[in-house]
């Protein structure tokens, strides 16, 4: 057999042997057998000495061709073994999809919360300040400076819890106006501002009745406020609150440290109107209370009546929770059952 | 009040039907809460006369024939104590409907046959607390005398053909809380003429001497006093009860009825004596401690030096403005009556109806005011009544023992005033019209107007009053809407807010749902969950003992929302609460806290893993992972003893040394005192916010991240059981040099191996250089230095 017939052979041979093996351990030992340092093949670069220089040249280059021919055809061998592996092993793999996935708790705001949060972004992003007052307040700033004198009948209406003669949890946030009131420098701008907290009264709880609740006031105080600034204030709460297809009326009502003072409906969403028990056969839906600062409450906070005048609002949070959400029962709001809370966790946290 | 459609047309045509009445009055004035048609529901109710009827043997049942005026008497089996024979009644015939959608029909009751049923008043809708006493029991019994006939329908009779309006005042409208109130409200809201006639009283006594009245006026400003004499005390006409009980009061007789009947129809409470109590004496005064009183309702009274009391001289007959006394009550054999009207304090008459629970309809006119105006008429209308209705003489002349001056107010405001409060542009001559409605006299000049306010009126005394009186009859409807055009501001929260506000976002985030709890609860838990207990602050009069005392901890809300849920089953959740704890150290504090609670597991049990239990190093983790994303750092863990937390399973949690608040188990011996809490596994913290706000880092320094590798390095180290972690930590952080850059524990354990009293600890450190590259010398030389230390500091053995 010549070199040229050898080589043939060899190429026939490691190309069948190439072709034959499955597996990559395999495939290693043929790669040695083909073209390691002690195959036939590399064995004959070695013994080209023998042959006559113009066969050497002729022979080295086939060698190495079939080299080359070898090394292709194991690597493209061994990329298809990968593959095939990868894929058996892929399909090994095959999970139930539709078996349910891993669960962490999730959190959720408190529907007060919500609300109260929902109604401060209204207000901050038209300017007003959030402010926060104490809750242990002083009968001075809940009652006096809030035009309620000692022996107002009005006081009869918030049942209070008095801590002693003076100190009492407050039965409203208005005594949070007061306290802004006295210190606003009016020179640096009209006063805007939204009071939100627990306020507190003496009352049993029951389904509508709560000793403690959450209120949010709202005052702006400047040289021209008029009721035509309230009523466009509430309106815009009603429609942002209830949806902007909601009617309102103002209603005459009273409160001590607002004249005149009113109270805003909006159309029942339940029955648009219509009369149903919800709105209790009137159509209507009672949302706040609101009015213009009473004179007194300016001058007693040391501000000017006759120059400057001005609004304010007081939102019940649960009330309007219990709206918004269809709550029957205020004491769902303070007993935490999680099974209640974590309805409330597709509202905007 | 409530106000009768019918009998308001008798002062003023509202050319409006009730619904539409109650719509204007409520959005101009008062509030109309319902508007109830009181025949809504019935029919087939007529009346009939009792022929026959006898009683059924071995039953309280009667057998009866009653005319109705068919053509034959109906047979009906009624079983109220009252029949008799001779008697007008109320009859449901058959096909009727009464009260409750009941249906009456033809029947057998015990075998006998019955045609219809005979009818109380409470059985055709009226209310309990209306029905005279006589009927309470048992049928309606038409007053003799009564216009009535037999086969009539019941309704226009007894009044239920009517509308009546709930007026739902705010306190300053008392002025509504009588029927010629009423009537100029209706008169200003819908523009008609209001007519009300004045008393014309004709005298036939002697004149009236017979008594000497002493006054305080300070307790009574105007005191009248009339007497009549030869009164027949009995049952008032119909068409008097019907006025009285659409008004929802009870007829009781023909005097007290006509002191009512006139309060109703002027705002004045009145009231009737029987005159043979008294010897001649009258007394307004304040009660003299130790007096007593027993009222008409049976209630006794012990009276306070608060009380102002009608006396006969000596005794008190009456709790003056609230309630009359037992022992000056207008009984049948009354023959004599001294009509009082009066202005009494109404701050004092207040005080004296909430101090003896017993908030009357005079009460509720006192302490809200009535009109000054009213009381001579008043005083002459009952006395006409009494005259009228009860056969009575009326003694000549009156007795005023006390007539305080009331000045008629003057308002002075402006035209351009108004519009400038209501952001309005209403003319002058629309003003005047307003006010002309309101009955106000208004003088226009220029500008300015000049309002003479009617004493009906005691609510308007300034500008701002007027202001309401003309945008709500020009109608806030009317008015513009529009928000205010102010220089712009910049709003928002405040610093302390925009932090705590970071917290419960990051919380939430964790998974944890908002929990609100009461601010009041008992002493005991108040105190709770709280390693230094302050003063704590206390209501003077709680509702009840559970809330009597403002929390010093928030965890104490959880845990009592944990009760509540854990009674229901639920017992897989994380809850936390941000809000406020109160004290009174150095006088009256509040400060903002931020409670946790974690129940159950950390994964919910799933078809795959097996659970894993919440447990003191998952609610920790939680913790550090929120204190490393507010940018806070030099947080210790100390054991500590905090009460109602667990005592070997409870860190008290403190930053540059300062204790910020505890993290740990609850301690079961505290939960099992509450049932559903037996057993529970809770692990919860309680965090100061205000302090922790001191040490939240706000904004950010950026650097870049790290060019070179970090190396890391384990360590193995046996100590005594009793070395604590945080021990450990800190002598290698403080010996581990300046490219020590973390510190992690990956193994304890004290099992197989180990000896005994010994546990080993392993720690991955990572040493980083961010400026170049480490080398391995650098790193050798600290571990050198960080195990030396260890092993000298706490022998430490290296392993």
């Amino acid at each position: 057999m010549d070199i040229y017939e050898k080589l043939k052979a060899l190429r026939e041979l490691g190309l069948a042997k190439i072709k034959e093996t499955t597996d990559e351990k395999t495939l290693n030992q043929v790669r040695v057998e083909l073209i390691g340092k002690k195959s036939e093949l590399i064995g004959m670069l070695h013994s080209l000495g023998d042959l006559a220089p113009e066969e050497r040249k002729e022979v080295g280059q086939k060698v190495n061709e079939i080299r080359d021919l070898f090394l292709e055809l194991l690597a493209k061998t061994q990329k298809e073994m990968a593959e095939r592996i990868l894929q058996a092993k892929i399909e090994s793999e095959r999970i139930d999809v539709t078996l349910p996935g891993k669960h962490h708790q999730v959190g959720a705001s408190h529907p007060i919360s919500v609300i109260l949060e929902d109604l401060e972004n209204l207000f901050t992003n038209m300017g007003y300040h959030v402010v926060q007052g104490p809750e242990v307040e002083t009968d001075h700033y809940v009652f006096e400076m809030m035009n309620l004198p000692k022996d107002h009948p009005a006081r009869d209406m918030q049942e209070t819890f008095y801590i002693n003669s003076e100190r009492l949890l407050r039965s409203q946030t208005s005594g949070d106006q007061a306290r802004v009131l006295e210190k606003w420098d009016f020179s640096k701008g009209p006063l805007k501002m939204v009071g939100p907290g627990k306020v507190y009264r003496r009352d049993d709880d029951d389904a509508t009745h709560s000793h403690q609740f959450m209120q949010m006031e709202g005052l702006v105080v400047d040289k021209n406020i008029s009721m035509a600034d309230l009523k466009g204030t509430l309106e815009l709460i009603a429609k942002h609150e209830f949806g902007a297809d909601r009617e309102t009326r103002l209603r005459p009502s009273y409160f001590p440290f607002t004249e005149p003072s009113v109270e805003m409906d909006v159309s029942c969403f339940n029955c648009d109107g219509k009369g149903c028990s919800i709105c209790k056969q009137t159509g209507w839906i009672e949302v706040l209370g609101a009015g213009m600062v009473h004179p007194n409450v300016l001058e007693n906070a040391g501000v000017d009546s006759s120059i400057y005048s001005g609004f304010a609002f007081g939102v019940g949070l649960d009330r309007f929770a219990i709206l918004k959400y269809g709550v029957d029962d205020i004491r769902d709001f303070y007993t935490n059952d999680v099974r209640f809370l974590k309805q409330f966790r597709k509202e905007e946290q | 009040m409530l106000v009768s459609y019918n009998w308001l047309k008798y002062y003023v045509d509202p050319k409006l039907s009730p619904a539409d009445l109650a719509e204007k009055l409520t959005r101009t004035g008062v509030e109309i809460a319902e508007v109830k048609e009181p025949m809504a529901g019935m029919k087939k109710l007529v009346v009939g006369e009792i022929l026959t009827a006898e009683d059924v043997p071995d039953t309280h049942l009667h057998k009866t024939t009653v005319d109705v005026g068919e053509a034959e008497p109906l047979n009906i089996v009624c079983g109220a104590p009252n029949v008799e024979v001779g008697t007008k009644v109320i009859v449901a015939l058959h096909g009727a409907k009464i009260a409750g959608g009941h249906k009456i029909k033809r029947g057998k009751i015990r075998g006998m046959e019955s045609e219809g049923m005979l009818c109380g008043l409470q059985e055709i809708g009226f209310s309990e607390s209306v029905v005279p006493k006589k009927y309470a029991d048992g049928i309606f019994v038409y007053p003799e005398h009564s216009d009535v006939k037999v086969g009539d329908e019941v309704f226009e009779s007894l009044g239920m053909t009517d509308h009546i309006l709930d007026f739902d005042i705010t306190p300053n409208r008392a002025d509504t809380l009588s029927m010629e109130g009423a009537a100029y409200e209706v008169g200003a809201a819908t523009g008609s003429e209001v007519k009300t006639e004045p008393v014309v009283l004709k005298e036939d006594g002697e004149k009236f001497d017979d008594l000497k009245i002493r006054c305080d006026e300070k307790l009574a400003p105007r005191f009248y006093m009339r007497k009549v004499t030869g009164v027949k005390v009995g049952e008032s006409p119909l068409w008097m009860q019907t006025r009285l009980w659409n008004a929802g009061i009870r007829p009781i007789n023909n005097v007290v009825d006509i002191t009512n009947y006139v309060m109703l129809i002027t705002g004045q409470p009145m009231h009737a004596y029987d005159a043979k109590v008294f010897n001649g004496q009258m007394e307004i005064r304040l009660a003299k401690a130790g007096e007593k009183l027993t009222l008409l309702n049976d209630q006794e009274l012990e009276l306070d030096p608060q009380d102002i009391v009608i006396t006969d001289g000596q005794k008190p007959v009456m709790l003056a403005g609230v309630m009359g006394g037992k022992n000056s009550e207008v009984e049948d054999d009354t023959t004599d009556v001294y009509l009082e009207a009066a202005v009494f304090d109404s701050t004092l008459v207040r005080k004296a109806a909430l101090r003896h629970a017993n908030r009357t309809e005079a009460s509720s006119r006192f302490e809200k005011g009535v009109n000054w105006d009213n009381v001579e008429k008043a005083i002459n209308m009952a006395a006409l009544l009494l005259r009228n209705e009860a056969g009575g003489t009326v003694l000549a002349g009156k007795i005023v023992a006390s007539d305080t001056e009331k000045q008629v107010p003057v308002v002075k405001t402006t035209v351009s005033f108004i519009n400038k409060s209501l952001g309005s542009d209403i003319s002058a001559d629309e003003m005047a019209k307003i006010f002309k409605q309101l009955n106000f006299e208004a003088a226009f000049s220029g500008d300015d107007i000049a309002v003479t306010i009617p004493l009906r009126r005691w609510d308007i005394s300034i500008p701002a009053d007027l202001v309401e009186e003309v945008g709500r009859i020009y109608g806030y409807d009317n008015l513009v809407s529009q928000t205010p055009v102010l220089p712009e501001v910049k709003g928002g929260f405040s610093e302390e807010e925009t932090k705590r506000r970071r917290v419960k976002r990051f919380v939430q985030g964790q998974g944890l749902l908002e929990a609100i709890s009461y601010t009041l609860t008992t002493e005991e838990k108040a105190t709770l969950y709280t390693k230094e207990v302050k003063p704590v602050i206390k209501i003077a009069m709680p509702l009840n003992v559970a809330r009597e005392a403002l929390r010093q901890n928030l965890m104490t809300g959880l845990v009592d929302s944990a009760s509540y849920n854990y009674a229901r089953k639920e017992t897989e959740w994380a809850i936390y609460e941000q809000g406020r704890v109160y004290d009174k150290q150095d006088g009256f504090q509040e400060h903002e806290h931020i409670a946790a609670l974690y129940s159950g597991h950390v994964y919910a049990t799933n078809w795959e893993h097996a659970e894993e239990k919440i447990d003191f190093y998952y609610v920790k983790g939680q913790l550090e992972e929120l204190f490393a994303s507010l940018g806070i750092k030099n947080v210790e863990y100390r054991p500590e003893a905090i009460p109602g937390m667990h005592k070997t399973r409870t860190a008290g949690i403190y930053i540059d040394g300062q204790y910020l608040g505890f993290v740990g188990m609850l301690d079961q011996l505290v939960l099992h005192k509450d049932k559903p809490l037996k057993g529970a596994e809770l692990y919860g913290y309680e965090l100061d916010l205000d302090l922790l706000g001191q040490f939240q880092v706000s904004g950010t320094e950026s650097k870049p991240a790290p060019k070179f590798p970090a190396i890391e390095r384990d360590l193995s180290i046996l100590v005594s059981e009793s070395t604590l972690n945080a021990t450990v930590e800190n002598i290698i952080a403080e010996h581990g040099g300046k490219y020590l850059n973390n510190v992690q524990v990956i193994d304890v354990y004290d099992g197989v191996g180990i000896p005994e009293g010994k546990k080993s600890l392993a720690y991955k450190l990572t040493f980083l250089n961010e400026h170049d590259t480490l080398t391995d010398d650098q790193v050798v030389k600290a571990m050198d230095e960080i195990t030396s230390q260890l092993a000298s500091q706490i022998s430490a053995e290296i392993r």
